[in-house]
């Protein structure tokens, strides 16, 4: 639980390539299995589709989005339950995945992966010839 | 598993040292915040079920108050805006996708279902007078404060 709840928006430990002045964030993701296809799905909310940048480079996927701010210094909170920064986050691939084939879509805040399995990662049903 | 999150083994070097004191202070503040939310944030303690409840971050000016939500996932029929003296009330729903439910899920971090979310506000405003809008997943509503309540300075006299 505890693990779980840090995931949810921590500001990025270590191996952050600060690109401009203020915090990364790590997004949540959702990870679905389907027969053809992984589906990862992340909640970049404030971005848009010409800030976010997704790449495969040996083996690893990396998801960055770029946040306007929208808090600006100086305004007189009361209440501020979120920080707003960038979202970075990588995963690694397997080879069983096709990356010629990763598509993405953003919209409503979410980002939508498709990662298209190798034709030899998929399912395959095998007929059983009946031998007489 | 072909996808798994991908942790740098070694941490070289840091971009900024905190001192310990500094670094379990702030470990100390997120963890305050984390249940802070969990308890208290919207209304009556629907987070404990561990359900979506959007974060806010209210604001305001001389007139108006300005209420800001992450709500990814959402569409504008999906919520539902509501204002009563000083209270600003959000109701929404985020859907799961209903392919996640049949297929096999390898890793779950995000929160979908109902939820109602009180907003206090510092004053009252006039229900007339809010906008709404919905943009990339972060719902943006701005309240117009009602005269009397809207910042007023008080002089005081020198005898």
């Amino acid at each position: 639980m505890a693990d779980e709840k840090r995931m949810r928006r921590t500001p990025e430990e270590g191996h952050v390539e600060h690109l401009r002045q203020g915090v990364c964030y790590l997004p949540l993701v959702d990870i679905v299995e389907k027969a053809e296809e992984i589906i990862l799905k992340a909640d970049i909310p404030g971005t848009r589709p010409e800030n976010i940048d997704v790449n495969f480079e040996d083996g690893i996927l990396t998801i960055y989005a770029k946040v306007d701010p929208r808090q600006e210094p100086g305004t007189q909170y009361l209440l501020r339950e979120y920080g707003v920064g960038d979202y970075h986050r990588s995963f690694q691939v397997s080879e069983a995945i096709d990356a010629s084939r990763i598509t993405a879509e953003y919209a409503d805040g979410v980002l939508t992966l498709h990662l298209p399995k190798a034709e030899a990662a998929r399912p395959r049903k095998i007929p059983v010839q009946v031998s007489s | 598993m072909p996808l798994i999150p991908w942790r740098k083994k070694t941490v070289t070097e840091q971009p900024k040292q905190l001192s310990p004191w500094e670094a379990f202070r702030s470990e100390l503040n997120r963890w305050f915040e984390d249940m802070e939310r969990e308890i208290f944030g919207g209304g009556f303690w629907p987070s404990a079920v561990g359900g979506f409840v959007p974060p806010v971050d209210v604001s305001e000016d001389e007139k108006h108050i300005v209420v800001r939500a992450e709500v990814p996932g959402l569409r504008p029929e999906d919520l539902e805006l509501s204002v009563s003296g000083n209270q600003l009330t959000l109701t929404g729903e985020k859907r799961e996708a209903r392919e996640s439910r049949s297929a096999g899920v390898y890793q779950s971090e995000c929160r979908y279902g109902r939820f109602v979310r009180l907003v206090e506000l510092p004053g009252a405003v006039d229900p007339e007078k809010v906008e709404a809008e919905l943009a990339n997943g972060v719902l943006t509503v701005k309240l117009t404060k009602l005269g009397e309540t809207a910042g007023r300075r008080i002089p005081i006299k020198v005898r």
